[in-house]
């Protein structure tokens, strides 16, 4: 099973919206895990030039599929995450 | 009840409460029914030092919750709505676009505080460069939604247009007087990072909700914002109770008018400013008393030189860039600050 790497973007130390954005990719991603999918969710720093390098200029917080972003600005609904993981995860396979 | 029509009740119902905060802001304004405040300064002398805090909240709280209420809508639709990814794909353009972007749409994106350091992170290393990323940095405070709005309201729209345009010069003076120093230029090119734009590009696909779903997170971050400054904003009225009540109108005439009132405002401006929309309420209260018009534009253009920004930014760039652009802020909120009163006769 391929792995979907999941990037939660955001500043370091975390702001409160963009922690509010992990704990809602973690849950998402969970409960996916539970139906067999192999998924790596990772907090990574805004403010450095490895993801700067990589993305642009982002607006915090954002998510990134499998190194595409997919959300930016806002913190989506589990279910709207879960459904963007869950189509990576069939795209891959 | 089938899905679809959930889908379709749940929109009807949010567009419905946004109708009905934009109604609640055109009904006051035909009735001329005051969203700002009533009680004059002189109005406290009859209360008790513990009846203050109360009567002062009560006068705030029951004519501005409207202009609070649709400020923190507005803000939540605007932030929502407005296409974040323009931002990625034009910034990394150029020069002339990055100070376009930087001092014009900046601003929307910005109403959490949070957002804006990695924001001028990014403008700095992705090719605009350290100009657009300062005017970026001054401008986004200064015009906010939220700050427009309320020093609309409960000012006057002629200082908070104002505002806007001195800002402006400000910010894109700054940005451009510092990027073209040979430090600014060091710093500048420690940072780039040298990447095709188009390689970005693929990289970012956003994805968009639906409707009702959008509706939902515009109030959900309106509420954020709100449960994020309210707090404060009450304190801070609390405090501005004491101010208004206590500090006799003669020091507030003879210390905050003239040119003398211009540089204090402008230096007290500064350490005092919270992103909490209290320098706003504390501008109000303080040209109640006596300050002049003057002062108050220089007091509000305080932000600039905002310090826990100030910490957050000098890790990114050093403190000889902070303090620069902290310094053309401060000349610019001094000089405008009396070039508007000499025009409106009001130093």
């Amino acid at each position: 099973m391929k792995e979907v790497k999941v990037e939660v973007i955001g500043p370091e130390p975390a702001c409160v919206r963009c922690q509010t954005a992990k704990k809602v990719v973690e849950k998402a991603a969970e409960k996916l895990k539970q139906i067999g999918l192999n998924i790596k969710v990772e907090k990574v720093n805004i403010i450095s030039k490895e993801i700067i390098g990589r993305y642009g200029v982002l607006v915090s917080p954002a998510i990134a599929i499998d190194g595409v972003v997919k959300v930016m600005g806002r913190v989506p609904s589990e279910e709207e995450i879960g459904k963007l993981i869950k189509d990576a995860a069939e795209k891959g396979v | 009840m089938n899905a679809g029509l959930i889908k379709k009740t749940r929109v009807a119902l949010l567009l419905l409460f946004v109708f009905v905060v934009i109604g609640l802001l055109i009904y006051s304004r035909i009735m001329a029914y005051s969203l700002a405040p009533t009680l004059e300064p002189a109005d406290f002398s009859k209360y008790a030092w513990y009846e203050i805090p109360f009567y002062y909240l009560w006068d705030y709280i029951s004519h501005a919750w409207i202009c609070l209420l649709f400020a923190f809508t507005a803000a939540g639709l605007v932030y929502e709505f407005i296409p974040k990814e323009v931002i990625t794909k034009y910034m990394g353009s150029g020069k002339v676009t990055g100070y376009a972007i930087g001092a014009g749409l900046a601003p929307f994106f910005t109403v959490c505080s949070c957002t804006m350091v990695p924001l001028f992170a990014g403008i700095l290393y992705t090719g605009a460069g350290i100009g657009p990323a300062i005017t970026f940095l001054l401008m986004a405070p200064a015009a906010n939604i939220l700050t427009i709005l309320i020093t609309g309201e409960f000012l006057s729209w002629e200082i908070a247009v104002v505002r806007i345009v001195v800002s402006l010069v400000t910010a894109v003076l700054a940005g451009i007087i510092i990027s073209r120093t040979s430090w600014g230029k060091a710093i500048e090119k420690e940072h780039q990072i040298s990447r095709g734009t188009s390689t970005a590009q693929q990289k970012i696909e956003i994805v968009k909700p639906p409707l009702d779903e959008r509706l939902i997170s515009t109030l959900k971050f309106g509420g954020f914002l709100a449960k994020q400054i309210l707090p404060y904003f009450i304190i801070g009225l609390i405090v501005v109770g004491y101010v208004t009540a206590y500090i006799p109108e003669t020091i507030v005439e003879s210390y905050l008018t003239g040119v003398a009132g211009v540089l204090l405002a402008s230096v007290i401006g500064g350490p005092l400013y919270t992103p909490t929309l209290v320098e706003i309420v504390l501008g109000r209260s303080l040209l109640q008393l006596g300050m002049s018009r003057a002062a108050l534009l220089s007091w509000l253009m305080g932000q600039p030189y905002d310090i826990p920004n100030m910490m957050a930014v000098s890790r990114i760039v050093r403190w000889k860039v902070v303090l620069n652009y902290a310094f053309i802020a401060w000349v610019c909120s001094v000089s405008f600050g009396l070039l508007y009163g000499l025009t409106m006769g009001s130093l």
